[in-house]
């Protein structure tokens, strides 16, 4: 469950004797060190808008309750990433008595950069020199001691798979955080830009921002809008602002470049001098070979396809057969205990029948989905991010989902849509702006999942044809490549580049993976299931006080004028909101109401023609609502609504128009 | 030499510099960099124009071919005496540029070219930036795209165009800007992303960010 962060950091800073934040870049094994000290116990919170997230939990050590805060990975501290800005953001509001700084041994000089950054931030550090390991297979050897030195705060070696050294670290950083007095730091960039930040610094100190001036001073200078603003809206702000511009162009005029380039670079040198002068040279990365097959074309390719045919199969045979299997036993077990209590305590009556058709058929539906698919789903992806698999992905396919002004870490997404849309979209989180998570998101709602594959194998494949049936996917396929191509056309905003660290193959922790996993999951439960809930007790009310029929004569210039269905073949198509695979077994159903048992066989109730564009608007118009529920979390229930009624809308156009051409060109 | 030598000078060097940014320079960005009053910016500008030196329209001033000479050729004589005062007199590299700003017009065409075959004939001032030759031409270096570039090869990064400040100061913290040297590593077909491995770490790059990178 995703709480406030303002509340969730001030509570753990209440009920603790100290809070750490666990900082670092991405791939540091970061949240392999956060789930070696903490247990179960974690709550995730975002900030209003932002989709990266949080993760806390407390642990304890020797007498002491310490809350620990993991922030996002990121590569800086500034404000350019959603990652960057939440990292900073919980640093600045929750004031952590100590920042534990995690670096990758086998990387010192690019890991040091955001130390820097926390250096100059003016809090309590320790760092962690994670991956020694790692980094004495490649022969670099660190002199941890020098590097202490050189920096100023403790540095600890350690090795987060197997827990070497974390007892270590958090003693070192119980210690530095109860130091009471102010620390200084020794580091300093270039004189005259130090000179600089001093000037700015001065004008800066006599009001209180809440933050340190330094800080503050460096990035104004850095041209930094969130905080230009913040100081902007203070008395006399404007006059420091100005200030600020003055000096910043005394620096671009002096090193001819901009001030804020100036400073990445001075940082950088600062980073790479430290590095130096604490390890001996580092050989130039050596290219994994292995890895190297994923990302070269001739060889990555194949390699893609076969994994995607993998988690494709999975979810699909592997899903079906879970789902199946649950339902069964849901039938057998759980179904009857729960009709039987409801209708003890309610009676039969609507009421009764209503609770029944949310607190059975609703959850069932939510089960249904959630552990066949939504689970196995979290898994898989979890190993595929955690072993670095994803990045050489993304690097394939980026040319590709460039066209639908998307890059390449949308593809998994994609894919997996076809299993399931619920963790498709919750998967689109790896992309960074809100115009590519709309356009992956609509995407992903035009990909069959395998309860719609269901519909198009059990109505159009078993009664009309396999020929039919691929030509559905066909039809699919080439709507979703319009559709993303036509919205990265109409969408305000520009794609973002890919930008994306390709970092070396490291194995899995499986004990990281579930855990991922398991929070992922918990979150998707939390959304989906009351919606799914309330969703079927709401159809359940219409069709048991029997208003789902009155529906029947308003839908029918749709459903039997343009579409050519019959309507009540309408009907079943608002039940497939619930699960897609309702339709056919609400139209098998309903055949058998009107026409008898041996209505079984669907073509003495529709042509082959009507089974087609039935399966097709299906497959196009509006997800299910679980899909509906995480698009609403997700996107906005704006940008929600907005797809619903593209997809319906498209779904009308699109049946419509093969309805006429098949009648038109005797086709079915 | 006319007494107004420097002064003229000290316009054409800023017009020069203003020119790579906004082309023409508008008379109150002039009057900024100069750090005088619009006012006198635009009787002077009047004058360059009257000599000649630079072309005045509504829309601001650019230079002319010959004040575009003579304003290459104080760039010449600035970045000359900066690595005269780092190189000979032992100045740091940040102390030089004002005192490069008082010689840049007191050295004779003849002193200058003595400087110059003393220090061996510098191609960069201290910061790095190009020096052009005596008849003002900067010495060509073939600059391309980083997109341009193919699979081993490896190159210097001179400048990153990237008009979105969010980017650009993301790429920065990643360690590519300028002067830091690059390998390509991998480059995907039909216009897919590279590969690059900067400072010790590998990043995969999308085609239309890797242009706006140039290198040499």
């Amino acid at each position: 469950m995703a709480l406030s962060c303002h509340g969730a950091l001030r509570e753990i800073k209440g009920s603790t004797d100290f809070t750490f934040a666990l900082a670092g870049n991405p791939n540091v094994g970061k949240s392999s060190i956060f789930n070696r000290l903490t247990g179960m116990g974690v709550v995730t919170a975002n900030y209003p808008g932002k989709t990266v997230e949080l993760n806390l939990a407390t642990t304890n050590f020797k007498e002491l309750r310490i809350g620990i805060i993991d922030l996002p990975g990121s590569y800086a501290l500034g404000a350019v990433s959603e990652d960057q800005w939440v990292a900073r953001r919980a640093v600045l509001d929750c004031k952590p008595d100590v920042a534990i700084m995690i670096l990758d041994a086998t990387n010192l000089a690019r890991n040091l950069y955001m130390l820097i950054q926390f250096i100059d931030l003016g809090i309590p550090i320790v760092a962690a020199l994670n991956l020694i390991d790692e980094a004495q297979k490649r022969k670099i050897i660190i002199d941890s001691v020098e590097l202490s030195r050189l920096l100023g705060i403790p540095v600890v070696k350690t090795i987060a798979t197997t827990g070497s050294g974390l007892d270590d670290l958090i003693q070192k950083a119980v210690d530095t955080a109860k130091i009471k007095e102010d620390i200084r730091y020794s580091l300093h960039y270039g004189e005259d830009i130090e000179t600089n930040i001093k000037k700015l610094e001065e004008k800066l100190r006599p009001h209180d921002f809440g933050i340190n001036p330094r800080a503050l001073s460096i990035m104004l200078l850095e041209d930094d809008t969130e905080f230009i603003d913040l100081v902007a809206k203070h008395v006399n702000g404007m006059s420091i602002i100005e200030e600020a511009k003055k000096i910043s162009r005394e620096i671009e005029e002096l090193h001819g470049e901009t001030t804020p380039l100036r400073i990445a670079r001075e940082r950088h040198g600062l980073a790479g001098s430290i590095a130096s002068q604490v390890q001996g040279d580092v050989a130039p990365m050596a290219s994994d070979k292995i890895w190297a097959l994923t990302t070269s074309p001739l060889t990555g390719m194949p390699i893609l396809v076969g994994v995607l045919a993998v988690i494709f199969s999975f979810l699909f045979y592997g899903g079906d057969w879970l789902s199946t299997f649950l339902s069964s036993k849901w039938a057998t077990y759980v179904s009857p205990v729960i009709d039987g209590t409801v209708f003890y305590v309610f009676g039969s009556g609507h009421i009764g029948k209503i609770l029944v058709w949310g607190f059975d058929a609703g959850i069932l539906a939510a089960l249904a989905v959630g552990i066949p698919y939504v689970l196995t789903f979290y898994f898989m992806l979890a190993f595929l991010e955690d072993s670095g698999y994803l990045n050489s992905v993304a690097f394939l396919t980026d040319r590709l989902m460039h066209k639908f002004g998307l890059h390449g870490r949308a593809i998994i997404p994609l894919v997996a849509g076809a299993g399931c849309n619920v963790p498709a979209i919750i998967g689109t989180r790896v992309l960074a702006t809100m115009r590519e998570r709309t356009i992956a998101s609509t995407l992903i709602t035009l990909v069959p999942c395998s309860a719609r594959t269901a519909v198009i194998l059990g109505a159009v494949s078993l009664f009309v044809g396999w020929k039919p049936a691929v030509a559905i996917y066909l039809i699919i396929l080439g709507l979703v490549f319009l559709v993303g191509v036509g919205l990265n056309k109409i969408m305000p905003g520009k794609s973002t580049g890919l930008v994306m660290e390709m970092f070396p193959f490291r194995a899995p922790i499986m004990s990281n993976i579930l855990k991922k996993t398991w929070y992922r999951f918990k979150d998707f439960v939390f959304v989906a299931f009351p919606i799914v809930l309330f969703g079927s007790m709401f159809l359940g009310g219409l069709y048991e006080t029997g208003y789902l029929w009155k529906l029947a004569s308003p839908l029918s210039p749709v459903v039997e004028g343009w579409l050519g269905l019959p309507a009540v073949a309408g009907l079943t198509l608002i039940f497939a909101v619930l699960r897609k695979e309702l339709a056919l077994q609400l139209l098998v159903t309903l055949a058998m109401v009107m026409y008898g048992g041996g209505a079984k066989n669907l073509l003495l109730f529709m042509t082959p023609a009507q089974l087609f564009v039935y399966a097709l608007v299906n497959t196009i118009y509006i997800p299910c609502v679980a899909t509906i529920a995480v698009l609403g979390r997700e996107l906005g229930w704006k940008r929600a609504s907005g797809i619903m009624f593209f997809t319906i809308t498209l779904a009308i156009l699109v049946g419509g128009i093969a309805s006429r051409l098949i009648g038109y060109f005797h086709l079915l | 030499m006319e007494a107004d030598t420097p002064r003229i000078e000290e316009y054409l060097e800023s017009i020069y510099k203003l020119q790579q940014e906004q082309h023409p320079v508008s008379t109150s960005r002039l009057a900024e960099h100069l750090k005088l009053s619009a006012p006198s910016v635009s009787e002077m500008v009047k004058k360059l124009a009257n000599k000649r030196l630079v072309n005045h329209t509504e829309k601001g001033v650019c230079l002319t071919d010959e004040g575009s000479k003579m304003a290459k050729r104080v760039v010449r004589r600035h970045r000359l005496s900066e690595r005269l005062l780092t190189d000979i007199l032992g100045y740091k590299w940040d102390e030089v540029h004002d005192e490069a700003c008082r010689l840049e017009h007191a050295i004779s065409p003849q002193m200058e070219e003595r400087i110059a075959r003393s220090l061996g004939n510098p191609k960069t001032c201290p910061h790095g930036h190009p020096i052009p030759d005596k008849d003002g031409v900067f010495l060509k270096e073939k600059v391309r795209r980083l997109s341009e570039l193919k699979a081993k090869e490896k190159a210097i990064i001179v400048n990153v165009f990237e008009e979105d400040p969010k980017m650009l100061q993301y790429l920065a913290s990643l360690g590519l800007i300028p002067d830091v040297s690059i390998l390509v590593e991998e480059v995907a077909p039909f216009g897919g992303p590279l590969i690059v491995c900067v400072s010790g770490s590998r990043y995969a790059l999308g085609r239309e960010v890797a242009s706006k990178i140039k290198v040499k």
